[in-house]
């Protein structure tokens, strides 16, 4: 181990006990790492951006495109720079050029990517035989149809849940509970894998305990 | 001029992605992947107005000598650092995420990853806190997360069968002795006779749940994963997809203008 890999292990450790601390209570060595995680992030996520998304788009494709490919490379640009005169007042409003791009963009991959994505895959793959032949798969398949119908009737707010479609909403947010419960046993394995990692990183890492 | 420039903005580039969509051949074919490359780009520059943002905030935190102006400066010099480190790095090596840079190997794993899994890892703490409260609710469906819950996260774990007996007996014993005693509160006859009759039922299947989540955890937990959990997120994907179509069709048809404020 090199003398910086020890000097920053002991950083390392270091932001971990004083992340850690915050078990205790609210503390300033708490504030202290979160504060440097907010200024380090941003600054990650600065140079991330740059490096992975615009240079390589924006600059590298001007460099090694030509004619039309290379020339309407002025449009992203322009709106880009249209952005930051967000920070002249006076034309300041010029920047709304640029956000109600990346906004109509975003709308616009929202229906393509809703429907694409989710809409369509999650149909066809809802629409099983509830009959196959198997008392098992077809109870499996039935609980599959009504969980993901009922939780839709859940959702449904255009009507008042009365009646049939009152019991259907119950129906549904007994699912809607048990995916939840679910999604929250892994989430919470999730975490504590990371602070298994964490712990470990403490005592074999830092420590050398084990 | 101020408002409809946008508003057009919005609309052209949400109804061309639509066509595209629609239309796959030129010149809508490979407008998808063109648009997309510019959405990165301009979404990219807004990172500049958060930073300025962040920065200013707390940049006027220490010229007033406010409290936290200490950990103000932290977050401050913390930024400057890593942003000359990756511009270093990615000057002297192309990219500052290159396998031999300082950036990735000291910066990146020494102190972005301890700091984010740690900070991550804090939340197994609260999420613990979190199923205590459900617990408290007392209610059918919150019991019902809870036991999916509890089987999921048991089901994960290798040794997780050897936690059932303990876990679903002490949870049994306290449900039937929950019936009993609503059922000796309770004046009305019949109310009576249920109550007792749940208690009674309870510590009859005690056993054989036991046994049986005893020798088919892992089967259990691909089960609640598989059938309700899956038929049930399905439910809520659509429903958010179906969501997300009429807000970005009210966005694309100026109905939605709340972003030009």
């Amino acid at each position: 181990m090199s003398g910086m890999d020890l000097l920053f292990t002991w950083i390392a450790a270091g932001l971990t006990l004083a992340i850690f601390s915050f078990l205790y209570r609210d503390n300033p060595f708490y504030k202290f790492a979160e504060h440097i995680y907010v200024g380090s992030a941003a600054a990650y996520w600065f140079i991330y951006l740059w490096f992975f998304d615009v240079k390589p788009k924006l600059i590298d494709a001007w460099i090694s495109n030509t004619g039309f490919e290379r020339y309407i490379l002025i449009v992203p640009a322009f709106l880009s720079f249209l952005m930051l005169l967000r920070f002249i007042p006076k034309v300041a409003w010029l920047s709304r050029w640029a956000i109600a791009f990346t906004v109509g963009m975003g709308a616009g991959l929202g229906i393509t990517g809703a429907i694409q994505g989710y809409i369509v895959p999650q149909v066809k793959a809802g629409m099983l035989p509830l009959w196959t032949g198997q008392w098992g798969n077809s109870l499996n398949y039935i609980i599959l149809v009504v969980s993901t119908v009922t939780t839709l009737v859940y959702f449904f707010f255009s009507k008042e849940h009365k009646g049939g479609l009152g019991f259907l909403a119950k129906v549904g947010i007994m699912f809607i509970m048990i995916a939840f419960g679910a999604s929250f046993g892994s989430t919470i394995m999730a975490r504590i894998s990371l602070l298994i990692g964490r712990l470990y990183f403490l005592f074999h890492d830092w420590l050398h305990l084990v | 001029m101020k408002k409809e420039i946008p508003l057009a903005i919005t609309f052209i580039s949400g109804f061309l992605l639509i066509v595209a969509l629609f239309v796959p051949h030129r010149p809508f074919g490979d407008l998808e992947q063109r648009f997309n490359d510019w959405y990165i780009i301009v979404a990219g520059f807004t990172l500049i107005l958060g930073v300025d943002s962040l920065l200013a905030h707390h940049w006027k935190i220490i010229r007033r000598r406010q409290p936290g102006a200490f950990h103000s400066m932290a977050l401050i010099l913390s930024f400057i650092v890593t942003l000359v480190w990756g511009v270093w790095d990615g000057l002297k090596f192309g990219n500052p995420f290159d396998p031999a840079s300082t950036f990735l190997r000291y910066f990146y794993t020494y102190v972005f990853v301890s700091l984010q899994a740690t900070m991550f890892s804090l939340l197994a703490f609260f999420i613990a806190s979190a199923a205590y409260r459900a617990f408290r609710a007392r209610t059918s469906t919150a019991t019902l997360l809870l036991v999916a819950a509890a089987l999921v996260m048991l089901g994960n774990v290798p040794k997780g069968y050897l936690a059932i007996p303990p876990v679903v007996a002490i949870t049994g014993l306290l449900l039937a002795f929950h019936f009993f005693r609503e059922g000796q509160e309770t004046a009305e006859t019949t109310m009576r006779i249920v109550y007792w009759g749940t208690a009674l039922v309870i510590l009859v299947l005690l056993y054989p749940v036991i046994q049986f989540l005893y020798h088919n955890l892992p089967a259990v937990k691909d089960w609640i994963m598989n059938v309700p959990h899956l038929g049930a997120k399905r439910g809520i994907l659509i429903g958010v997809a179906l969501g997300a179509v009429a807000i970005s069709l009210r966005i694309i048809l100026g109905i939605e203008r709340t972003y030009l404020r």
